[in-house]
């Protein structure tokens, strides 16, 4: 009996019932986007902001100090100290290794330049431009150009040459300040060190390579005769933003607190993961943009949650507003039950049942509407898709369900009030 | 006339007082709209300003160079940024705008190598690198020293430079983590650096405020007014900042674009179905002898006063939240924008009318009669 009134109720009363799903599945439609987008726009940003450049520097422990003025390197490459290249691909061994977006090594020096039959000074940094590498049995690569937000590159990248190729001068790039003052063109051929390389490129980047000439690494290092070897390395790791917690330092914390902070992905955590990997290796937040990045990021989610917030009681409101009406409309119904013997539980019971039934149906159609919604916002301001978690599907129906319940209790509270003769008389 | 106005005014009022519960639903569904509509609209027009300013912690993002700044390094060069060029620095920066002059040479540590000194107001200089980790923080005058100088060099003992032919002793200093080339370096007062070395000022670095266009434009201005100077921006640092704006001016648009047509739409069908209900009363105004327009009128007025009640407490909501919003992220009010009123009310009540009206038009093509026994 009880089945069959719930089955008629739905038969018969279309478009009451269509409207209260619709108003269910919008309001757990913009629940589902908004938390999937204010949960993962933090992310999104700080992988943009990951492209533009690093956040964590490596240097030798027993390097001498730099001499880098007016964004002029004036340290030889005969002095200090080094990292060895092959030990890099270690850094993908860390703990978080998979929020390692890239690195690039350097290893430059002031060299004489011979171009156009005339010699000039200018530095020579030798890096990777797309270098496949592989860790274990992961294959990955790493250089510039997937960190590349500021290198400005006209004409063609240089490849990353293993060896050196016999047949002809291998590609670098000029920076465009130095091809500028000294009339360097793309296809031009230049010599360092008695090598001739071939300019396959101008580059801007608005750093000290606008004045350098950038070579492939294993180039770099035969013109410099420094093989396997690399100066300096930028790392971009995807970090939490700093707290008190995470600046603590590790050797003070008890083993559970140690734990905690080594398996938080904080720049300090990454940091010492790192120097761990490589114990020869200093490594230094770059804290103008590490420290502050995180700041507006942490502003840039705070403003999200809190306009999720304002959106999922919004749209509580509208779904409660929406399921009182359509359950105030049939109170004569109530009526007509409570005057053929119905009792109060078994007429809520049958309302609640109902409202049930459309959160569960408006939870599913408004989390597949959500992720639909949250993954064309991804793809259209970020150009990469925004996932939505399982767990916000749970979430979404149990939201549903108490907000049609609330909305629904209170009327059915009101409607049962009613005398059933009055009602029926339609004087309610 | 005026009894039928009154007959009217008596119908609007009763038809809200009998049916509170339904009318209620109505004014709540029109003023979530209209609070959303001005909390995100709100937000989003204050949004540039409000990161904008996040972003002047990050430090200088401009820097001034002589040109061949090398030269000077070198000791050729002795010429300088002169009191008329900061001057117009200052001026084209506004008060909101920091320039701190820096000078920089190169001196010889005790064993021999080479390192970078920098002369400035020390002050000024920690304050625009606010986000140098320093030992201590105590507020003095005292060197600062790199972190990389002091691990190599000083470790707790006397640090002495040689500069030309004299030696100098650094004494008592703080010492300073940036992660970058400063880690390499030693900054001393720009006074005793003059003194020190005869070099002038050679680099002033920028605090410029303000959005990414007008960073820009006084980018622009500064090159057009410093021929012999190199104006850079921090691309890093100026890049980020109009990315991360543009970024999340979209996803804010967006987000509130959805929020909106999906809460209107709730809206709508709302008014829709409050109207739809009421076809008994609108089948008995009809058999009593009102003509299609007044009962559009009646059910016009009906819907335009809830929706201007809805929107007015909304919009007196959606400041209330987006002035919290801004308080509670952005430790600064994001104050009401009076001009998004006209905008939130018209808005409302042509949504509300348009919601109201349209099922009146479905409802005129059935005859009273039918309506009224239940057809």
């Amino acid at each position: 009996m009880f089945f069959r009134l719930l089955f008629e109720s739905f038969r018969r009363q279309k478009r009451r019932k269509s409207v209260a799903l619709l108003a269910i599945a919008l309001g757990m439609t913009i629940a589902t986007a908004m938390i999937a987008v204010g949960n993962d726009v933090g992310d999104k940003i700080n992988e943009d902001l990951r492209r533009n450049g690093g956040n964590l520097v490596l240097t030798p422990m027993e390097d001498t100090l730099d001499v880098n003025l007016g964004g002029v390197n004036l340290k030889p490459a005969s002095e200090g100290a080094f990292i060895a290249e092959s030990d890099l691909p270690k850094i993908k061994s860390i703990f978080w290794g998979h929020n390692i977006r890239g690195f690039v090594p350097y290893l430059s020096s002031p060299e004489q330049i011979t171009a156009n039959g005339h010699s000039l000074n200018a530095e020579l940094i030798g890096t990777y431009f797309d270098q496949p590498l592989h860790f274990g049995k992961d294959d990955f690569t790493a250089g510039v150009r997937s960190m590349s937000g500021l290198w400005k590159v006209q004409g063609e990248w240089p490849e990353d040459y293993a060896a050196w190729p016999e047949h002809a001068a291998p590609n670098v790039l000029a920076g465009s300040k130095l091809a500028d003052e000294n009339n360097l063109h793309v296809g031009d051929e230049i010599t360092i060190g008695g090598r001739k390389l071939h300019i396959s490129g101008t580059v801007n980047t608005g750093g000290a390579e606008d004045s350098a000439i950038v070579a492939p690494l294993h180039i770099a290092q035969t013109i410099l005769g420094q093989p396997n070897k690399v100066r300096r390395v930028v790392v971009s790791a995807m970090t939490k933003p700093e707290d008190a917690f995470g600046r603590r330092d590790p050797s003070t914390l008890s083993p559970d607190a140690r734990d905690r902070w080594y398996c938080s992905p904080y720049a300090n955590s990454i940091a010492f993961q790192l120097h761990e990997a490589l114990p020869n290796v200093r490594v230094d937040q770059i804290r103008q943009v590490e420290q502050n990045q995180g700041k507006v990021l942490s502003r840039i989610s705070g403003m999200m949650l809190l306009l999720t917030l304002a959106a999922l009681l919004a749209s509580a409101l509208a779904v409660s507003a929406a399921m009182a009406g359509t359950v105030l409309e049939r109170r004569n119904e109530v009526g007509l039950m409570k005057s053929l013997g119905a009792s109060d539980a078994a007429v809520a019971s049958l309302f609640l049942t109902e409202a049930g039934l459309l959160a569960l149906a408006g939870g599913l159609i408004g989390f597949l509407a959500g992720a639909v919604l949250a993954h064309r916002v991804g793809q259209t301001v970020f150009g990469s898709a925004i996932n939505v978690q399982p767990v916000v599907l749970a979430v979404v129906i149990c939201a549903a369900l108490l907000v049609t319940f609330v909305g629904s209790i209170s009327a059915v509270r009101k409607a049962m009030q009613f005398d059933p003769a009055v009602v029926l008389r339609g004087d309610a | 006339m005026k009894g039928r106005n009154q007959l009217f005014f008596r119908m609007l009022l009763k038809a809200v007082w009998v049916r509170k519960d339904r009318a209620l639903t109505a004014l709540i569904s029109v003023a979530v709209v209209a609070t959303i509509a001005t909390a995100a609209l709100t937000v989003y027009s204050d949004l540039e300003n409000k990161l904008s300013r996040e972003f002047t912690r990050f430090g200088a993002n401009v820097v001034v160079t002589k040109k061949a700044v090398s030269k000077i390094a070198a000791g050729t060069d002795k010429s300088s940024n002169s009191p008329n060029e900061l001057e117009k620095i200052s001026a084209l920066l506004g008060p909101s705008g920091e320039a701190v002059p820096v000078a920089y040479a190169i001196a010889t540590a005790p064993d021999g190598s080479k390192l970078v000194i920098g002369g400035a107001d020390l002050k000024q200089l920690k304050q625009l690198n606010a986000w140098w980790s320093i030992n201590k923080s105590a507020d003095t005058n005292l060197p600062l020293v790199g972190s990389r100088v002091e691990d190599k060099l000083a470790r707790d003992q006397a640090l002495t430079i040689k500069v030309g032919e004299s030696d100098h002793a650094i004494g008592p200093h703080l010492v300073f983590r940036s992660g970058s080339d400063d880690d390499s370096r030693i900054y001393i007062d720009l006074p005793t650096f003059i003194a020190w070395t005869g070099v002038q000022p050679n680099t002033v670095l920028l605090r410029v405020q303000g959005k990414p266009q007008e960073i820009q434009s006084t980018i622009d201005r500064l090159s057009a007014s410093l021929p012999q100077a190199e104006v850079k921006p921090v691309r890093q640092i100026t890049q980020a900042q109009t990315s991360v704006i543009g970024k999340t001016r979209s996803v804010v648009f967006a987000a509130s674009a959805i929020v909106l047509v999906l809460i209107m739409l709730t809206m709508v069908a709302t008014f829709t179905s409050s109207v739809l209900e009421r076809r008994k009363d609108f089948a008995v105004m009809k058999a009593l002898g009102a003509s299609n327009r007044t009962v559009n009128v009646m059910f016009a007025s009906e819907a335009a006063v809830q929706a201007i009640a809805g929107a007015t407490i909304g919009y007196i909501l959606g400041c209330g939240i987006a002035f919290w919003i801004g308080k509670a992220n952005f430790e600064a009010a994001i104050w009401p924008q009076p001009m998004l009123l006209l905008p939130v009310l018209l808005g409302s009540m042509l949504l509300a009318l348009g919601a109201a009206t349209a099922p009146l038009r479905l409802l005129q093509q059935i005859q009273p009669a039918g309506i009224l026994r239940g057809e």
